[in-house]
Order: structure tokens, then C-alpha cells, then sequence
């Protein structure tokens, strides 16, 4: 176990260097850059620009100096916001997009586990069928309605929340997009849950636990749970690392100052530093959320060793 | 298939229709003549949502709009933006003369205007702004602005001026330049009337000097420049190359309060556009002390009317009265937030729930428009702007300038105007009614008779068909397509503009949606078939700004130049009476419109909101607000009952 983990952390060092190559690579064929806009600059400008960012230098010289600054963990200055460095903006962004991103991780693995288990242990009951009703509404509909819908009731009709913007924790204004943004992940979690519950109640462990004469909770717990919640945990691993940086949709609506507005505004304007730093966190937390995934699996269920 | 007939989810069903209803109600039935609440903030505090996150706090780095109002807070120029009409009124100068030609400008500072530091604004800040905004090491995007000074360009993009190196003398522009030595130079060579004699200088004798050559800092723009003139390279040989100062340009600090800048060329607007944000105060002990650090909360000095207080970016921005602002007396608002918030949905919801008091231009979206529209707290006015299509005149067949008016004539620009509801039609280049005389030219007019009668000059002949629709059998299809960015409404227009072709050309040009700033390279290198979206917004209040697209040197995405044009502008900015001015120009927008390398399309509306207690705040062109002038109203009865007028 302990020399997996091992083995699992050294290819992620590598593994984040070509997923940085990769991007830079990508950055590069887009057409269009940082400075241009509507508004057209002369070729005079764009030189002395080109100059001052050093894209007037071969593209092994600007590679080089890309990648021995993101070594070093640093990854220089923002292009669209001069004076702010990349790492000033993810450690200003990432508390902001973590507190909605755990909240809302935490509300949906509550709602969507007692859901799901109630559904699979009431299999075609009316809890059951409300459940999963509600589930494939969940998942239907997209989070661009449903935050819309929300603000619609309770900000503009009983104007009982704010509509938009961020005012820290614990505030009001976490409460709708806390929802909007777990909404998805909830109903997923309560299929999941239900599922893969249903699937091990069936199995001959189970009819053996019953059969040796354990109490119907000691059955739930100890033996249908940790067999039925594998395929919800290798769900939830990478859904926690999209859950705190990729809430672009959510951040936009609510106007919220996270991570996800940056990494798309950064990708329109093609501010390259900002790109890269936010993908390399970004793969770095999936890889090691992933690791975190095999490990839970390797001590929940007792058929995987490493 | 079972949770489909079972009764809780026709229940869940029926309850979110329910919820939704009861919504849309809620958004019907308020009956107020406002959008929303109207409950003024305790005390005088505005909070405004000025668009998508600033790029910067430094006013000669910032391009957007955005960015501009929050450094309108923060900085002040030699003038100010009129609140209504956006003409120069006056700021850290107090008054000023321009010469008969309008070529130099000397700036009367006040002695009581102050740094957010209490140290006092001299002329020698200004002078190191202007320095710093040319600087090929800030490699400011907006330096373009400042090109009408003397020798600013050449500094800016590392030119040389040609010096013998035995007699020390430069090599002029008069010695080699054919459209120098036909206008005679005569023009940049007066100072204002009435001046004291005494600011006669050394560096004004030489900025007064007949004007040196200036050689491109570009190797391959110097070789072209040289491979186009022989004159020039006969000139230099043996010669040597001295590069543009920073000392060159022509501005300079007479004395403490008097402030002169010298242009190159006659520029009547030149005034007006000293209000804009690159020509704004910068501290430079602190620039100099601080680096690309300066504009940090603890290190920032400001000139304007607010300082800033707070700056979480992406959550809001906040501003404070300046109690060393020399006119302090005026402003009323304690305090200024800004709100970054890119959404237009997002931003209508904030505002109808009473959290903001107001927003940028073109944020109502259209769907709302005829809720919106009746409402008091609607600001509908002119803006100095346009869009427009750009015909490729490089290559296609839009080379057939028939085509081109063909295609333009095909487009019923009226009803265009009046299914987009925020635009004013436009059939001219400049915009109608935001420059008081000047003599809008008429582009041609909706006419599909004449179009396709151009059409068959042209060699494709435009039939009808038994079913009434017309056809066009030959027209080459695959060599046009109209290309745009899909942001806004963008979309929609192309496929209005496509039906209009389609009915009364017959002919389907196919659409082609491209990323925002793919299409911006795209169009720029031409490299698209046939038509181009674009627009513009003007820089200044002054025709000018939209003429000058197509002259000589100035990038436009239609790819059309042409001497005589130039020539025209020229002669326009070189007359000193204004209405004189303006009808040379006119001549020359009509002249253009005549060659029709664009479609012009309309002229948008500010298109946003406030509330009625916010008082000092008008739809003018720019959508820029002076807001020392802005104060939020407690007394009802003073209330805005519609569009604030916009008489003096």
C-alpha cells in the first residue's frame, strides 16, 4: 500500500509537466492574443508589447522559460491583469471556490446517500419512486435553469436571498448557489447509491451475512454499504475536484469570484501564465483526488490489495 | 418507465410549473413605474456595476470601457468629460489657448489641485504622464492617442531621427517627404496669440524647428521605407541614426501651472481627448519607488476626486471621497462600489432586487426590451458608436464595388432598426445626432430594385421565380461567407442580414460563427470571405474617430485606402473654422460611403438603468460619468421621472 502511493505520487510530478506542455502547446495554436480586442492596435504597439512579454523570442526560449518557472512553482504574471501574479489570484480564488465547492459536496453526499439507501431498501415503494423522480430532475435539469429559477423565487418575488454575489462564510448568499451547484451531483449520487446497493443486496455475501443471523442494521452497515458505495465513491473522487474548480456556470450566474470565472475569462483572452497555472493545479488536485480514490477503495473493499 | 405514471411526480410537476408561474407573475404584476425596488441606500453611496472585471488599477495600462469609469473616480486630466454631452470641461487645467491651427495647446493649471498625498499636480507630472504613456517599456495599448504629438510615435515604436555627423545637422522630413514639401509645413509653426513672451524656450524653439525625419525603430519597416522613397535613402547615406527621446516629444513644462503640448499636425479634437483615461495624473515618485506595484491599496497616490479604499478583484471595488481633491466641496458621494459582473441577466437581477443603483450600457437584453422600455428608470440615448459589416475589398468578389452597393442597398435598414429595438437605423458611417452640426451624409437607401439592377451589371442577374422569389443562378456562393464572433446578439443579426439577401437578392450567404478572438485575427489579416462583423466605439467626441479608421496607416477590416480620401481629412483637420471642418469631413465620409467599403448597419443606444434617486448621472455618448458630480437624492419629490434631460 505504502509503496503504491509511492509509485502513484512520482508519475504525478511528470504527468502535470506534459499536461503543462500540452497546454502551452495548445495556447500557442489558438489564433489571437492577450492584447487583441475589438478595438485594433497598430503594428508599431504590437511590437513594443511582444516585446515586453518576450513573444518575440524563439518559441524554445519562451518554453524554456515557462516551464523552469513553473518548476520552481512559480507561475509569473497574469497578462489581461498586469501587476497580479497567477499564484496572488489562486490563492485569493481557491478558498472562495472550495467553501462552495465542499458545501456543496457535502449537501449532496447527504441528501443523495439517505435517498439513495432509502430507495434500495424500499425498492419500488413511493419513497422510492419520489426519490428518483426528483433524481432525474436533478439531472435533467442544467444548472444555468435552475440558479435562474431560484434567484426568480426567492430573490426577486419574496426577496428573501440576494441574487448574486459573494458575501463569504457563513452568508445568505451561499445558500442558492450551494444548491444550484449540487443539484447535479446529488441526484447522481443518489442513483449511484441506490444502484450499487441494490446490486449487493442481491449478492451471496449478503444472503450469508442474513443467513448467519446478523440484525438487519449490522447488514446494512457492515456489509451492503461497503459494497454498494464503490462505484459512489470512485464518482465523488474527481466530482469534489470539479466541484471546487470547475464552477464556471454557477460562479458566472452568481457572479461569484472563484476560480471558475478566472479559467474561463482566462482561456477567452488567451493569458497564457493564468492558463497554465490554473491546469496545472487544476490536474494536480484530479490526480491526487483520484490517488485518494484508490486508496478508499483498497480499504473499503476487502477483494482489492495493492 | 414507472416513476413517469406514478402520482408524486405529476405532483413535483404541477409544483415547479406553479413556482414558475407564480414568478412570472411577480415579474408582471409589480405595476411600478421602476424596475424593482426603489430604496435609496442610507447615506451617499453608489453602487454600480461597471462590467467585467478591471484589467488594472494604472490608468495608461486599463483599455476597456469598464476600467475607464472606475479611473474617472480615481484619476484626473487636464480636462474632464462633461457629465451630458461628454465635450472637455475643465479639470487640473483651469483654462487654456489653442493657436489658430490647432496644433499647440497650452494648459493653465490650478495651483490648488493635490495627490490623494496633498502634495500639489504641476505641469511637471503632466509632462512625465505623457512621457511615461509613450515609453516603449510600458508598451501601452492606448499610446495610439497620443501620436498627434510631436515625434510621439517616433519614440514610441524606437524610431531614429538622421544626423550628419560632421555638421551636426538632422536630415527633415521637407528635404524628403513629397506630401510635406506640397503642404508647405506651414502649418505647425504658431504659437497660441497673446502669449507671454517669456515662455519662448529653447526646447519650444526646437520643437518649433522644421521636422526631422524619423526613421522606423523596425528593420524590415525601415527597409520598406527606404525601398519606397529613394529621396530617403539618398538622404542617409553616410549618415547616423540618433533615436527619439523621451525629451523629443512635444510637451513641456513651461513653469509650474503652464503645461504646452506641441502635435505634429492641426488636431481641433485634441482637447477633447485629454479627458481620456491615458492622458490621466500618474504619481511618478510612486510609480518610480513602487514598479508595477504602485496601484496596490497602501501604495496607490491619485489624482481625482476618490481614492481607493478596498479592491477584491472580481468582487468589488471600493472608492472613497478624497478629502485633498481640489474641489472637494462638489462631491457628494462618501463612497463608490464597483461591482464586476459580466452577466447581463445577473446584473438586471441585482439591479430589480435594489442591490446596485445602476449599470453599464447595453446590458438590457433584448428579450426584456419591451418590459424595460416604458420604465422610468430606463436611460435611452445616442451612442458614439456604430456597427457595421466590412466588405473584403482585398480579394472575392466584393472587389466589385457594384456588389458592394448592390449588397447594401438589399438591406432594409428600418426594419432592421426596428426588430433590433436598442439601434437607430444608419446608412452613413458616423453617428447620427451626437455631433451637433455636423452634416451626416446619406449612404445610399434600402432599394432592391437597384440592387439587383446592379447585380446584373455586375454579371449576375437576379430572376424571379413562378412562386414571387427571386434567384440568383450564377453568383459565386462558396467564395462568400459572412463570418462573425457569436457573443450578443451577434448571431441573430447575421441571420436577419442573411434573410434580407436572401429575399431580395436571392442569394443565401452562408454564416460562419468564429471564437472572439479568432475572428478579431481573422478579420484583421482579411483572411475571411467576403463580409466581416465589426463596430466601433468612438475614442473622442468627434467625428473624427470614425473617419479616421480608414486613413492612411489605420488598420480597418475592410481593407479599403485611398490617398484622396486621406488627402480630404487631411484638409478638414488643417481648417480652424469648426462648421468648415465639419463639412470637409462630410465630404469626405461621402466619398467614402460612395466607395461602400462597409455596410453601416445602426447606431446602438446607451441601453442601461438607474435608479431614480441617483441624480448627476445622464445617458451620454460614452457612457463615461464625472462622478463627483453623482449624488443619491433622499427626497423623493426630486426623484427622476424618466431620462434626465440633457440640455446645458
Amino acid at each position: 500500500m505504502f509503496r503504491f502511493i509511492i509509485r502513484r505520487l512520482l508519475i504525478t510530478l511528470p504527468m502535470v509537466l506534459v499536461i503543462v506542455t500540452l497546454t502551452w502547446g495548445l495556447i500557442r495554436l489558438a489564433p489571437g492574443n492577450f492584447y487583441t480586442g475589438e478595438k485594433r492596435i497598430p503594428p508599431a504597439i504590437e511590437k513594443n508589447i511582444r516585446e515586453k512579454y518576450g513573444l518575440d523570442k524563439p518559441w524554445y526560449v519562451q518554453y524554456g522559460k515557462m516551464m523552469s518557472r513553473v518548476l520552481k512553482g512559480d507561475f509569473g504574471d497574469s497578462l489581461t491583469y498586469p501587476g497580479q501574479s497567477v499564484n496572488q489570484i489562486l490563492w485569493r480564488t481557491l478558498p472562495v471556490s472550495a467553501t462552495l465547492g465542499v458545501l456543496a459536496y457535502l449537501l449532496a453526499l447527504a441528501v443523495g446517500l439517505t435517498f439513495g439507501t432509502l430507495a434500495a431498501l424500499r425498492q419500488n415503494s413511493k419513497i422510492d419512486y419520489a426519490s428518483m423522480a426528483l433524481a432525474m430532475l436533478g439531472i435533467s435539469i442544467p444548472n444555468f435553469v435552475l440558479g435562474p429559477l431560484l434567484v426568480l423565487i426567492f430573490s426577486l418575488t419574496l426577496f428573501w436571498l440576494p441574487p448574486a454575489r459573494y458575501g463569504g462564510f457563513p452568508s445568505w448568499s451561499l445558500v442558492m448557489p450551494v444548491i444550484t451547484l449540487s443539484a447535479l451531483y446529488m441526484a447522481y449520487i443518489a442513483r449511484l447509491t441506490r444502484s450499487g446497493m441494490l446490486e449487493v443486496l442481491r449478492a451471496d455475501y449478503v444472503r450469508t451475512a442474513r443467513a448467519k443471523g446478523l440484525s438487519e442494521k449490522q447488514v446494512v452497515l457492515r456489509h451492503v454499504m461497503r459494497g454498494g458505495l464503490l462505484p459512489v465513491i470512485s464518482f465523488t473522487g474527481p466530482a469534489l475536484a470539479y466541484l471546487i474548480t470547475g464552477t464556471v456556470v454557477v460562479e458566472q450566474i452568481f457572479a461569484i469570484p472563484g476560480l471558475g470565472n478566472y479559467f474561463l475569462n482566462a482561456n477567452f483572452s488567451r493569458d497564457e501564465p493564468l492558463i497554465i497555472g490554473i491546469v496545472a493545479f487544476l490536474a494536480i488536485l484530479i490526480l491526487v483526488f483520484n490517488l485518494l480514490v484508490d486508496i478508499a477503495y483498497g480499504i473499503i473493499d476487502p477483494r482489492i490489495r495493492y | 418507465m414507472s416513476y413517469f405514471r406514478c402520482a408524486e411526480f405529476r405532483l413535483a410537476v404541477a409544483l415547479l410549473a406553479l413556482a414558475s408561474l407564480a414568478a412570472g407573475c411577480g415579474v408582471a404584476s409589480t405595476g411600478s413605474v421602476y424596475f424593482g425596488r426603489v430604496i435609496p441606500p442610507e447615506g451617499q453611496v453608489m453602487r454600480y456595476v461597471t462590467g467585467s472585471e478591471i484589467e488594472s488599477l494604472d490608468p495608461q495600462v486599463g483599455t476597456g470601457q469598464p476600467d475607464a469609469r472606475v479611473y474617472q473616480a480615481l484619476y484626473e486630466g487636464l480636462v474632464e468629460y462633461n457629465p451630458k454631452n461628454t465635450l472637455p470641461i475643465p479639470a487640473v487645467a483651469e483654462r487654456w489657448d489653442i493657436n489658430s491651427d490647432s496644433s499647440e495647446f497650452v494648459f493653465h493649471l490650478r495651483k490648488n489641485a493635490r495627490w490623494s498625498n496633498g502634495q500639489p499636480i504641476t505641469a511637471k507630472d503632466f509632462v512625465y504622464t505623457f512621457k511615461r504613456g509613450l515609453s516603449p517599456e510600458l508598451a501601452s495599448r492606448n499610446a495610439y492617442l497620443a501620436y498627434y504629438i510631436k515625434y510621439s510615435q517616433g519614440y514610441n515604436t524606437g524610431g531614429s531621427f538622421v544626423r550628419d555627423p560632421k555638421t551636426g545637422q538632422f536630415v527633415l522630413e521637407r528635404e524628403v517627404l513629397e506630401e510635406v514639401i506640397k503642404a508647405g509645413e506651414a502649418a505647425t509653426s504658431r504659437a497660441p496669440e497673446g502669449e507671454n513672451p517669456a515662455h519662448e524656450t529653447q526646447f519650444h524653439k526646437f520643437i518649433h524647428e522644421p521636422t526631422r525625419l524619423v526613421l522606423s525603430g523596425d528593420e524590415t519597416e525601415r527597409a520598406g521605407q527606404l525601398a519606397a522613397n529613394p529621396k530617403i535613402e539618398a538622404a542617409i547615406a553616410g549618415k547616423e541614426l540618433v533615436p527619439v527621446k523621451a525629451d523629443d516629444l512635444g510637451v513641456e513644462a513651461v513653469d509650474d501651472y503652464t503645461f504646452r503640448v506641441t502635435l505634429r499636425q492641426p488636431a481641433p479634437f485634441f482637447l477633447g481627448l485629454m479627458a481620456h483615461q491615458f492622458f490621466r495624473a500618474v504619481p511618478q515618485k510612486t510609480i518610480e519607488q513602487y514598479g508595477e506595484a504602485w496601484t496596490q491599496v497602501g501604495h496607490i497616490v491619485s489624482s481625482g476626486s476618490f481614492r481607493l479604499k478596498e479592491w477584491i478583484p472580481y468582487d468589488r471595488l471600493v472608492v472613497e471621497r478624497d478629502p485633498n481633491y481640489w474641489d472637494a466641496a462638489t462631491v457628494k458621494l462618501d463612497r463608490i462600489i464597483f461591482y464586476p459582473v459580466k452577466d447581463n441577466a445577473t446584473i438586471m437581477n441585482l439591479y430589480k432586487a435594489g442591490e446596485i443603483d445602476g449599470f453599464l450600457n447595453h446590458t438590457v437584453p433584448a428579450p426584456w426590451m419591451d418590459h424595460i422600455r416604458p420604465l422610468r428608470d430606463y436611460m435611452d440615448a445616442t451612442e458614439n458608436g456604430n456597427d457595421y459589416y466590412d466588405f473584403n475589398v482585398r480579394r472575392g468578389p466584393f472587389t466589385d464595388k457594384r456588389l458592394r452597393k448592390a449588397f447594401n442597398m438589399a438591406i432594409d435598414k428600418v426594419a432592421f432598426a426596428n426588430w433590433r429595438q436598442t439601434v437607430k437605423p444608419l446608412t452613413g458611417f458616423v453617428p447620427l445626432g451626437i455631433f451637433p452640426g455636423y452634416p451626416n451624409p446619406k449612404g445610399d437607401e434600402f432599394n432592391p430594385e437597384r440592387a439587383r439592377q446592379l447585380m446584373a451589371e455586375a454579371g449576375f442577374p437576379v430572376t424571379k421565380a413562378a412562386d414571387g422569389t427571386w434567384a440568383c443562378k450564377n453568383f459565386p456562393i462558396s467564395e462568400v461567407e459572412l463570418t462573425y464572433n457569436p457573443d450578443g446578439m451577434n448571431g441573430q443579426i447575421a441571420t436577419f442580414i442573411q434573410g434580407q439577401w436572401k429575399q431580395n437578392l436571392g442569394v443565401t450567404v452562408p454564416l460562419k460563427s468564429m471564437e472572439f478572438r479568432t475572428f478579431l485575427n481573422v478579420r484583421a489579416k482579411g483572411d475571411y470571405k467576403g463580409i466581416a462583423r465589426d463596430a466601433w466605439g468612438g475614442d473622442y467626441m468627434d467625428p473624427f474617430t470614425f473617419l479616421n479608421l480608414f486613413y492612411a496607416g489605420a488598420e480597418n477590416g475592410s481593407g479599403w485606402h485611398d490617398p484622396k480620401y486621406d488627402a480630404m481629412l487631411d484638409e478638414a483637420n488643417r481648417t480652424s473654422d469648426p462648421q468648415k471642418r465639419y463639412e470637409l469631413f462630410a465630404k469626405a465620409e461621402a466619398y467614402m460611403l460612395e466607395e461602400q467599403p462597409v455596410i453601416p448597419l445602426d447606431t446602438p443606444s446607451v441601453n442601461w438603468m438607474k435608479k431614480p434617486y441617483v441624480k448627476g448621472m445622464y445617458p451620454n455618448p460614452l457612457t463615461l460619468h464625472a462622478w463627483k458630480f453623482v449624488y443619491i437624492e433622499h427626497d423623493q419629490a426630486k426623484w427622476d421621472q424618466g431620462t434626465p434631460s440633457m440640455a446645458e
